[in-house]
């Protein structure tokens, strides 16, 4: 069966999109348990540390939503 | 956005939302193309509802602050003490850059949230990556600009080998740090606006394809999925404080570094 570019093309959005949710997904569960073990081993620290943790999880996040940019791209442009 | 014109299912349709739709034209210059889109209509009354807010609790100030300059009070507060607490006295005028980056990012996405009738031609303003990336653009040029301002031919080192290396190392390892480090600097205003934009673009495609789907299949899946789009819409105002939060601060942090030198 031949594979006409329109169906790669949508095959690999849907790829791309389950892969690049991996990464992200351990590192926001990483930074969410390690910024919860800090506030309860210190909470005075805690207004410091949300900031970390929010800039960390945008960071994080970044990659997965990099991934979606191309997904759209492959779907909506290609 | 390119979005598929043909197909005549109600998910396709719903997502002419996110379609840019030129009001006035008004002829090209050049490659440039200045028709007031409703993009535009969006910007303009999110940058009113910014001065007009400001200035308001400005004009009006009293010993006793009533509902509207609180509000503005509160921002004002969270810009200058929470997010430029690190910039100190040198970057002092440039917290009202981060204060207006602030509160236009978020009164923009909730311009964006608010469910408008077909007339208005309902559009997201930081839904496109040309608004966003403009904005990135602007902390941008301020971030270099600072730096040559504050370390004049100095400012060049922050691109090269860091200091602590030695000498005879430190001439060849320019190959590699140079370009990356211009990588770097590339790509904080691309990331910056990718975030945004790709934040708030995948939380209205949600929404939207869970609406489309509740047209295409009304009956069996209409209460899952509209407790969903309920609670989706609910995050997606969280998300839009997070995400005007997360633009202020890093360009605070890149200001910052411009001030007072990563090394």
């Amino acid at each position: 069966m031949a594979f006409d570019p329109e169906s790669a093309a949508n095959l690999a959005a849907g790829v791309a999109m389950g892969f690049a949710t991996i990464g992200p997904g351990i590192g926001i569960g990483y930074l969410t348990g390690h910024a919860c073990e800090a506030v309860a081993r210190q909470p005075e620290a805690s207004g410091d540390i949300r900031t970390v943790f929010i800039i960390g999880m945008a960071l994080t996040e970044a990659l997965a939503l990099y991934a979606f940019v191309i997904a759209i791209i492959l779907l909506f442009v290609v | 956005m390119l979005l598929a014109e043909e197909g005549g299912s109600k998910i396709v349709e719903a997502l002419h939302e996110l379609n840019v739709q030129t009001i006035v034209s008004i002829p090209k210059v050049g490659p440039f193309d200045f028709s007031i889109t409703n993009a535009v209509i969006y910007l303009w009354v999110g940058a009113a509802i910014v001065f007009g807010l400001f200035y308001w609790a400005a004009k009006r100030a009293k010993k006793e602050p009533d509902g509207l300059q609180t509000l503005a009070e509160i921002l004002i507060g969270f810009a200058t003490g929470h997010l430029c607490g690190q910039l100190g006295e040198k970057g002092r005028k440039y917290y009202y850059l981060i204060l207006t980056i602030f509160a236009y990012i978020m009164v923009t996405n909730l311009i964006g949230l608010i469910p408008k009738p077909e007339v208005l031609k309902p559009y997201t303003p930081t839904a496109n990556i040309n608004v966003t990336f403009s904005m990135a653009i602007v902390v941008f040029i301020v971030t270099h600009y600072l730096g040559f301002k504050n370390h004049r031919g100095g400012y060049l080192k922050e691109f090269m080998t860091p200091p602590g290396v030695p000498k005879a190392l430190a001439g060849p390892l320019n190959i590699i740090f140079i370009p990356v480090e211009l990588m770097g600097a590339v790509f904080k205003p691309l990331s910056l606006s990718v975030r945004l934009f790709a934040n708030t673009i995948a939380g209205h495609l949600i929404i939207l394809v869970m609406l489309g789907l509740l047209l295409e299949f009304a009956g069996a899946i209409i209460l899952p999925a509209g407790i969903f789009v309920v609670i989706m819409n609910a995050f997606e105002v969280f998300v839009a404080f997070i995400q005007a939060y997360i633009f202020a601060l890093l360009s605070t942090v890149y200001i910052e570094t411009a001030i007072y030198g990563s090394h």
